[in-house]
């Protein structure tokens, strides 16, 4: 072929372009306009199956059709993306696997699913989606929180409940977890004070004269941390204040602080600055089912209540 | 030959080729370092530094504009006037008109592209430039097209070269297709906002009419232009066939506006405008290639260039790419391939074979043959000319197979389902396991960006000893002159 075109100068064209610039005039390459009408007939069985041309205000429906189950009854469509995909999710393989599991988890108790190791062993695996693609964003992947921001989910103590109900309700509707800021009610020497005060509640080592003093604030008219927190400083789940005896630290970064006057400083600026966290509302967003799911995923997180 | 291109350089414009010319290695050198950096952002997020103007999202359509219309966009205009004077042997037309085309492309991008960074854009895909812009980029274009048609109509010979019909076929489209998808209502006259004259599915098939159309008229049939002139030159040989050159032409320009709504597959867009694009898609694939084998086959008889030709070598390797490309993407059309590839970085990496491999190979193997020509020297160094093929082909292997791996990794991790027939990962598991990928892939840019700066100053020497040429010459004869005078 490359002797044919160099030795045969009469199939150029005849036409030049500046100076040098001519055209072979072989025929079309026979493979490549084979190619051409075979893309061509492609494309013909394909508007014989598919929608594809419009026509008017309508459109040619194509052969294929798509059939799916709608309140008891199959309806028939022509090939569409929405009827294929209602199809899929009502008959493909991995639906239906999925759908039997899903039907054994709504219809039981929470009870019943946390006592049978299949149901559990399925939550496990589809809460890990549920988790990671929702959740995981603010709580970490493994939901170990981030200290200060967002709450540790693994750890079993729990500031609006650990029991599936709680987790259940806090899911659902969302919670804003409130401390007033004292940084106008107390002055820098009783911030001290009632910050030695909450640290020595989980034994931690404090001046014992400013615990004193701190203790009449804390539970006394001037501070009233004891309304939320209670006398006992065990906290109260209707209000989601915080346990300040378990050394379970969410604001605070105490336990990675160098020395106890970085703790003190860790605490005081809590008390100065007061909290102020939101969690969303998600039964806005996520399935009954799907609270459901992640209500178990994640009372097994942190070994529920 | 001093003498001959002086009488050239009188005949021809060269002064507007050459100032294009140079600001498409300017802009490319900027578009394709932005590229890297956006590219490093996506391994390394902390190479944001919390500065807005230089994020992921206002820095990305700064590298696409950057490169397809700072680097492409003014390679067009310089191959396109330098080939319509050759070919037609007429002066350019007008003298004001090219350099206000000149100017107007340079401070639109400009204005764009600093406008990107401050968050200035009308959020189109490869049609970001505001109002205010677009009007100017309309009006340019105008003045393009009609220096080109009426540079054309001074042509010495009877016949339009074919290069000629591709640059006619990409101006044409698009102007049609700036002004369509630009159709919108400024909030006030004095405000960059502006709203789409569309909304909603109307606004996103107008939008990929326009993008994929951009590839097709302003990528591929501008580009094959290009082609259709350097290839033969630099081979000294005549284009393969003329009656594949007519018929893949005009089955391109037919079937590229077909298409466009293959991006917007399983989405809210009726499904037959969908499987439509999808056929034309198909049917592309031929005309398509119809360019590639014209361009490959004018070298039979002469393949031994490839190895003496770093020139050649560039111009065949882009239409290599491109037959790559052009076959993938009718492939990614398919609504089953799609649903795979669709958001991931697979589209990237095709785009990329087809930006990198095709038209930033073939741009350089043209700049490398036209601009000792119009400073009428040699290239400085033929050896840093395959510094750059291989720095450039090397960046560009790492660039396509590591996106391969992260989209098609991607497309199959979301898609995975585990025994119980749940999806079996979490989005950022998905993002987690891209990490390394996205970092090769910067390498790959690293690679392509040193490429074009060896290019730089490969081109920046053989102009200096240009102007030292010339300026000996000079002497010489003024030298001569004062004897004869004497």
């Amino acid at each position: 072929m490359t002797d044919k075109q160099t030795d045969n100068a009469v199939q150029t064209t005849g036409h030049a372009w500046d100076g040098d610039l001519q055209e072979f005039n072989n025929p079309l390459p026979r493979w490549w306009i084979w190619a051409f009408y075979a893309s061509v007939a492609f494309a013909l069985i394909y508007w014989i199956l598919y929608p594809v041309w419009p026509v008017g205000h309508d459109y040619t429906k194509g052969v294929l059709k798509v059939s799916y189950e709608s309140n008891g009854k199959t309806v028939t469509r022509h090939w569409n993306t929405r009827a294929k995909y209602i199809e899929d999710m009502q008959t493909g393989e991995e639906s239906l696997k999925q759908k039997a599991y899903l039907d054994k988890v709504v219809n039981a108790s929470y009870a019943a699913i946390l006592s049978d190791p299949d149901m559990m062993a399925f939550t496990r695996s589809i809460g890990k989606g549920l988790f990671g693609d929702n959740c995981a964003a603010c709580h970490g992947s493994g939901g170990n929180g981030v200290i200060g921001k967002f709450p540790n989910l693994v750890d079993d103590s729990w500031l609006w409940g650990g029991t599936v109900e709680d987790i259940h309700a806090t899911i659902s509707n969302g919670h804003r977890g409130f401390m007033p800021a004292f940084r106008e009610t107390l002055n820098e020497e009783e911030l001290d004070e009632v910050a030695n005060y909450v640290l020595s509640l989980s034994g931690q080592a404090v001046d014992a004269t400013k615990v004193a003093a701190g203790d009449k604030i804390f539970n006394g008219q001037k501070g009233g941390c004891h309304f939320c927190h209670t006398h006992q400083a065990t906290g109260l789940k209707s209000v989601g204040s915080a346990n300040l005896t378990d050394a379970v630290w969410t604001i605070a970064d105490v336990p990675h602080a160098a020395d106890p006057r970085h703790k003190l400083e860790a605490v005081k600026a809590v008390i100065r600055n007061g909290v102020q966290r939101e969690m969303p509302t998600w039964k806005t967003r996520l399935s009954p089912e799907q609270i459901k799911l992640l209500t178990v995923y994640v009372h097994e997180l942190g070994g529920g209540k | 030959m001093a003498h001959a291109s002086r009488i050239a350089a009188e005949q021809y414009n060269y002064d507007i080729v050459k100032k294009f010319a140079i600001m498409a290695l300017v802009w490319g050198v900027f578009g394709m370092s932005v590229g890297t950096w956006i590219a490093s952002e996506l391994a390394f997020p902390i190479l944001n530094f919390d500065i807005p103007q230089i994020t992921f999202g206002r820095f990305r359509p700064v590298h696409t504009t950057s490169v397809i219309f700072g680097f492409g966009g003014n390679a067009l205009f310089a191959t396109s006037y330098y080939v319509v004077q050759r070919t037609c042997q007429a002066r350019l037309y007008g003298d004001l008109l090219p350099k206000f085309t000149f100017w107007g492309w340079q401070l639109a991008l400009l204005i764009g592209v600093v406008g990107y960074m401050n968050g200035i854009t009308q959020a189109r895909e490869y049609a970001e430039f505001e109002w205010p812009v677009d009007l100017l980029i309309a009006v340019v274009w105008v003045a393009y097209a009609f220096i080109f048609v009426q540079t054309l109509r001074r042509r010495s010979q009877p016949h339009i070269y074919v290069a000629n019909w591709f640059y006619m076929a990409f101006i044409l489209a698009t102007a049609l297709l700036h002004i369509f998808n630009n159709l919108a209502v400024p909030v006030n006259l004095f405000s960059m906002k502006s709203y789409s004259l569309f909304s909603g599915v109307q606004d996103a098939m107008t939008q990929w009419w326009y993008g994929h159309n951009a590839v097709g008229f302003f990528l591929t049939a501008a580009f094959l232009g290009m082609m259709y002139y350097f290839v033969p030159k630099q081979a000294g040989r005549p284009i393969y066939s003329y009656r594949l050159s007519i018929v893949h032409f005009w089955a391109l320009s037919f079937m590229y506006m077909w298409v466009g709504a293959h991006h917007l597959h399983w989405t809210a867009l009726p499904d037959w405008t969908s499987s439509l694009a999808a056929t034309f898609s198909i049917m592309l694939l031929m005309p398509s290639w119809g360019g590639m084998i014209n361009g490959i086959m004018t070298l039979s008889g002469a393949w031994d260039k490839l190895r003496s030709d770093p020139i050649m070598l560039f111009l065949i390797a882009s239409l290599s790419f491109y037959g790559m490309s052009t076959f993938e993407g009718p492939l990614m059309s398919l609504k089953s391939v799609n649903a795979l590839s669709h958001y991931t970085d697979w589209t990237v990496g095709h785009v990329h074979s087809g930006a990198l491999g095709w038209v930033a190979m073939v741009s350089f193997g043209s700049l490398y043959h036209m601009i000792p020509r119009l400073y009428d020297t040699r290239l400085w160094s033929q050896r840093l000319v395959y510094v750059h093929f291989w720095l450039a082909t090397i960046g560009i292997v790492l660039y396509i197979t590591s996106m391969w791996v992260s989209g098609i990794g991607q497309g199959l991790m979301l898609r995975a389902f585990d025994d119980f027939g749940n999806l079996a990962y979490t989005f950022i598991e998905t993002v987690t396991f891209m990490h390394w990928p996205l970092a090769a892939r910067a390498l790959g840019g690293v690679f392509f960006v040193s490429g074009i700066l060896v290019m730089v100053f490969n081109i920046a020497m053989t102009i200096r000893t240009a102007h030292q040429e010339q300026a000996a010459i000079d002497a010489k004869i003024a030298a001569k002159l004062a004897r004869a005078n004497a």
